[in-house]
């Protein structure tokens, strides 16, 4: 049987893709950001996932406003990279895996939740910017992504993303198949990337909100929209995808190792917990 | 939904006023579209379908302008990059600042 053996929260940014590309693993103003995750590669590296199913979003690359699902769900063999506008990152493409994503995909309908299913799917820095620094290998095993909208309102309810992971957990506990899954959720913490608030970041309220995501996240997913974005910026509402993640896991879970570094625009974190 | 000072919710009916601006950058999505636009700008942008006004904001550069019109920041960016900006530039310019002065803001740049 398929089971959860681990969960990864984790911001994303196109920022992140850059410095690494460049090298900057040693910077002063990035080692603190690309140390923090050494302790979770490590980890990762030996719970030896055979599958990552990544809750994340697409940021207008793959999808457009012709036609926007409010969670899109990829059963493709492979999943190449999608070119956000500057061209496309030195990587190859990511390995899916149709049998447990066709899987997943009753299960969740079943479950009431009715993803738009992608046959084809190319994925951008939502995924991309993060697993690099996760794992050494290109790539340690398939992926299975959702992506959900959180750009263009109205959008699905923290509540509605809590229920997601809970639905993904069922999905995998009922897959006939063993498989090791590790559940990844991306997403930035507080930042609002236009207007006059552009460059805020709020360290208090990205470190309240990571200790509530550990130990009482059913808070965050009484939150509104709203509360969301006053506190961390209007983009900031990525947030509730890590709901998703730690809605996968047991109520009571350890924590592997939890990292945040703010320096520019954006609150970076990190959150690896084991159930 | 009450309103967040400094904040531009992107609403669906936002979506659908900034379709136009929205889908010109979506195509830079695409080397050869990139190209094009860099070539051509306002010949682009005409031929796309975007009124006088969508076009005039691009031409002057104004990022704060694009989103009051119904741009996506995630799609603006996609203009600005094409055209040679980045989005502290663009964070800059939707501030009502220079470029200097908004770095002087960021922990991690103060002195740089």
């Amino acid at each position: 049987m398929a089971r959860i053996v681990g969960g990864i929260g984790s911001s994303h940014a196109p920022s992140i893709a850059q410095a690494w590309d460049k090298g900057q693993q040693s910077d002063p103003l990035w080692a603190p950001l690309f140390d923090g995750y050494q302790p979770v590669k490590r980890w990762l590296a030996g719970l030896r996932p055979d599958l990552m199913i990544v809750v994340y979003n697409d940021h207008m690359n793959r999808f457009f406003f012709d036609a926007y699902p409010t969670f899109a769900l990829g059963v493709a063999e492979s999943f190449p990279q999608a070119d956000e506008g500057w061209g496309k990152r030195d990587l190859p493409d990511l390995p899916g895996d149709s049998a447990f994503g066709w899987h997943l995909a009753r299960s969740l309908v079943e479950d009431e939740f009715d993803p738009t299913i992608c046959q084809e799917m190319a994925v951008d820095h939502g995924i991309l910017s993060v697993l690099p620094m996760l794992t050494d290998a290109r790539w340690p095993a398939p992926i299975i992504p959702i992506a959900v909208n959180v750009i263009q309102h109205p959008l699905p309810t923290a509540r509605r993303l809590w229920r997601l992971g809970g639905a993904i957990r069922h999905a995998v506990e009922t897959f006939p198949e063993d498989r090791r899954v590790v559940v990844i959720g991306t997403g930035g913490l507080s930042h609002q990337l236009h207007g006059e608030r552009f460059g805020m970041v709020s360290p208090e309220w990205d470190s309240r909100y990571l200790d509530l995501l550990e130990s009482d996240p059913e808070q965050l997913a009484a939150l509104s929209h709203h509360d969301y974005m006053e506190r961390g910026g209007a983009e900031s509402v990525e947030m509730i995808l890590w709901l998703a993640m730690r809605a996968a896991l047991p109520a009571r879970v350890r924590r592997v190792h939890r990292n945040y570094h703010a320096p520019l625009i954006t609150g970076y974190g990190l959150l690896a917990l084991e159930p | 939904m009450t309103d967040i000072p400094g904040t531009t919710v992107f609403t669906g009916e936002r979506s659908q006023q900034g379709y136009r601006l929205n889908h010109l950058a979506m195509s830079l999505t695409d080397p050869a579209n990139r190209d094009r636009f860099r070539a051509d700008e306002a010949g682009t942008m005409r031929a796309m379908g975007l009124t006088d006004s969508e076009i005039d904001l691009v031409a002057r550069r104004d990022w704060a302008g694009t989103i009051e019109a119904g741009g996506s920041i995630y799609l603006m960016i996609k203009i600005a990059g094409t055209l040679g900006q980045n989005l502290l530039e663009v964070g800059a310019q939707m501030r009502g600042e220079t470029l200097d002065q908004l770095k002087s803001s960021l922990p991690g740049l103060r002195g740089h």
